[in-house]
């Protein structure tokens, strides 16, 4: 594409995910306001679900424009990378109210283990939209509980557990190469994880690189996402 | 706990349905004075009525002011008490890491969607935070570099949380105490444990400082290595490549930064400077053209990026005869009609409008109409209420003697060389330009006269300083600077000397006699002050 194309792509790209994000925002808040007029637990089970579904689908397509909007930047050199110091405990705390009216609906308990003093050195918006979509994932997966742990040593890790029937030994294989893992017929998470790969690997620090792990068992004895940030 | 009762809070969105909303979000966090506009323009407003606590503004808000220039012209015009909170909204992320590396940052940013417990949460934190930096952000207001270092300290003992921005600020104390190896030691600390963005800035601009350039330039070949997303990296590396002599080096820079991120007037600006010192024309009228687009909406926006766009489409112009003629003379008539009424008020603007559009007609060899523009000149020019910069008087005067008015060309350099006789790279440009040889012959001598004066100022010598300053002021009566060098005088004889009324009121005659001083005008802070510690000492004297 030449330059003067590329603008405009960039242009009506960044256009239109603010249009679509606003209507977003709408959809869910409608949302939030229908569902506090109502007692919760008067609601049928079915309507429960569709509610969930609504709020979960709405989360994930906004989740995908911010993941396609950063990964085209990417690509073109135009992605802003700042790293700055962040509290993890506000951070990841941040990261479970994003996810609140879903865990609710769903009634999936979320629980955070992490250190109140814990400081880490990230780009809080990028780390933020990468554990929004495995949370996502978690909740979409898990019976009854998320455990995310956050431990430092010379490296920030930070842990997702849920209580589901854990990733396909065929993804954990995967390691390092995640675009394969997009799959029309089971709306697999390729996508996710290919952009979490991706923003690990731009968080780098004295020769060190940032890098994903995927495995089964951990706390809850379901899946088990792991980012490490050095 | 935060009363939020006792908040006011203002919410600027142009997407009603989406201000209705976090409105209801504010409410049933317990606000109960929550505010609602739709523009930037109206946001300015009421803020100029209303003192806001919690201030939550969308990044876009449709064709007018974006939401950073909102929040950049209410900190410039003072507009917010240090206890507000500004949170910008955006719709995307990334877009907030572009601004982030602006010089002036909201206190945080949330990206839509966002439900009512996070947008609660956030509002939470920005004001606890904000409560505990505010001491301190006052005390640097008040140019208290000591006692608000010594606050952040305390902060950082109390809320060890605030450490990293507690350390931000320390250092802006320590350098703008100018105490360099201090705030390098501290950023040195910060560094060893991890180079950020800031940090790299930081040392970079106290070597600059230092006006040790060779060691800035390191640092910031550093910075944009390890963060090429921190734009301001390469407006600092192009400004001491351009301090370096390296001009073209420092096109390359800038152009790295505009093209990652167009919409920063003050780059765009200085990319045009540096390309027309290149003699690169087409990235000169790119520059300024943008410079145009982006600043219709700002407040930062001034009459220089107007006239020097048609100054380099003219330049264009100049023996070309196919090549989208038409299409250029038409853009640059736009812009000196968007000169002549957007800043109808300013009669110097005007006065260089005209003579820029004289030179302009007679570039496309429009004779007709270059004269109209002249005479309207020589109208505006008797109407002319302030002095002219250095810069600007060098540029109209060399047009109009182009353009064959001598007589005129040598008033406005006669007014210019009055003004900024200290000014020894102006006045070899004005060597050049005039034919009056008497003109910088006294200039020099007047120069002599003030700095021999301001030697002896120095040497707490007022009496005799008052003498020298008397002697210019003969050659040069209406300069500023000497006025205000003698009114100083004075006052420092009366104070530390002789407490003689007739020196104050004199003092007071001299800056009565100051009458066409813009508030723009870099001198005008120390006449104001000047006329502050007058009327003071009259008063005293009643």
């Amino acid at each position: 594409m030449n330059r003067q194309n590329d603008d405009i792509f960039n242009m009506i790209l960044a256009s239109t995910v603010h249009d679509m994000k606003n209507s977003l925002s709408m959809l869910g808040e409608s949302l939030n306001i229908i569902l506090s007029s109502v007692e919760f637990k008067k609601l049928s089970p079915q309507a429960t679900t569709h509610t969930g579904v609504v709020q979960y689908e709405s989360a994930r397509v906004n989740n995908s424009l911010m993941q396609l909007l950063a990964l085209y930047k990417l690509e073109n050199e135009q992605l802003p990378f700042n790293p700055n110091y962040m509290n993890l405990g506000d951070f990841l705390e941040e990261q479970r109210l994003r996810q609140l009216p879903l865990l609710e609906a769903k009634r999936i308990q979320c629980e955070i283990d992490v250190d109140d003093e814990l400081e880490g050195v990230f780009d809080e918006c990028l780390l933020s939209t990468v554990l929004e979509n495995i949370i996502g994932n978690a909740i979409r997966y898990s019976r009854s509980k998320i455990l995310i742990e956050c431990i430092q040593s010379d490296t920030t890790v930070i842990t997702v557990n849920d209580d589901g029937p854990g990733y396909p030994e065929i993804m954990i294989e995967m390691a390092g190469s995640y675009m394969q893992g997009i799959n029309h017929s089971t709306g697999s998470t390729g996508l996710g994880l290919f952009f979490a790969q991706k923003i690990a690997d731009i968080h780098s620090h004295k020769g060190k690189q940032g890098s994903i792990k995927l495995s089964n068992g951990g706390k809850l004895g379901g899946g088990v996402f792991e980012i490490c940030i050095p | 706990m935060i009363k939020y009762s006792e908040k006011k809070a203002l919410i600027i969105e142009d997407f009603a349905e989406f201000a209705r909303a976090v409105g209801t979000m504010l409410r049933n966090m317990g606000l109960i004075h929550v505010d609602t506009v739709t523009s930037g323009e109206a946001a300015i407003q009421a803020c100029r009525e209303k003192k806001y606590d919690l201030i939550l503004s969308d990044y876009n808000l449709g064709t007018q002011k974006d939401g950073q220039q909102v929040l950049e012209e209410l900190i410039e015009f003072d507009l917010l008490i240090p206890e507000c909170t500004f949170i910008m909204i955006t719709a995307e992320k990334t877009a907030a890491m572009v601004m982030a590396a602006l010089e002036f940052q909201p206190d945080s940013y949330l990206t839509k969607p966002f439900n009512s417990q996070l947008l609660k949460s956030r509002v939470d934190k920005s004001i606890a935070k904000k409560q505990a930096m505010s001491p301190a952000q006052r005390l640097m207001k008040k140019s208290k570099w000591n006692e608000a270092y010594v606050q952040c300290e305390a902060v950082k003992q109390s809320h060890p949380k605030y450490s990293s921005a507690c350390l931000r600020l320390q250092f802006e104390c320590l350098k703008n105490a100018k105490l360099y190896d201090k705030a390098l030691q501290l950023l040195a600390d910060v560094i060893y444990e991890r180079a950020t963005p800031w940090a790299l800035k930081g040392m970079g601009s106290v070597y600059v400082k230092q006006q040790d350039y060779d060691r800035a330039l390191d640092i910031f070949e550093q910075m944009i290595s390890e963060f090429p997303m921190a734009l301001d990296g390469y407006d600092w590396l192009a400004k001491v490549q351009h301090q370096l002599g390296r001009p073209v080096d420092a096109q390359r820079t800038l152009e790295k930064a505009v093209e990652k991120s167009p919409k920063l007037l003050k780059r765009q600006k200085y990319l045009g400077q540096l390309a027309e010192q290149n003699n690169d024309l087409d990235t000169t009228i790119a520059a300024y053209r943008q410079a145009v687009k982006f600043g219709i909406h700002s407040a930062f926006s001034t009459p220089d990026e107007y006239v020097k766009l048609t100054k380099s489409l003219g330049r264009k112009l100049q023996g070309n005869t196919n090549e989208d003629r038409k299409k250029l003379i038409t853009e640059a008539e736009g812009v000196f009609l968007q000169i002549e009424s957007k800043f109808k008020e300013d009669s110097c603007t005007q006065f260089r409008g005209a003579v820029a559009h004289a030179d302009f007609c007679s570039i496309v060899l429009d004779n007709k109409a270059s004269d109209r523009h002249l005479k309207n000149a020589n109208k505006i020019f008797d109407k002319i209420e302030e002095h002219l910069t250095a810069e600007n008087s060098l540029e109209i005067a060399e047009s109009l003697k182009t353009l064959g008015l001598s007589q005129l060309s040598e008033c406005v350099l006669e007014d210019a060389v009055e003004q900024y006789f200290d000014d020894a790279n102006f006045i070899k440009k004005a060597s050049k330009l005039t034919t009056n040889k008497d003109l910088i012959k006294n200039a020099s001598k007047a120069n002599k006269y003030n700095n021999e004066a301001v030697r002896l100022f120095k040497q707490n010598k007022y009496n005799e300083a008052i003498r020298y300053f008397d002697k210019a002021a003969e050659i040069a009566p209406n300069n500023v600077n000497i006025r205000l060098n003698q009114a100083q005088s004075m006052l420092k004889q009366y104070q530390s000397v002789e407490k003689k009324t007739e020196l104050l009121t004199k003092s007071e005659s001299m800056l009565r006699a100051i009458t066409r001083l813009s508030i723009t005008d870099p001198r005008y802070a120390r006449f104001s002050e000047l006329n502050r510690l007058t009327q003071l000492m009259l008063q005293k004297l009643h």
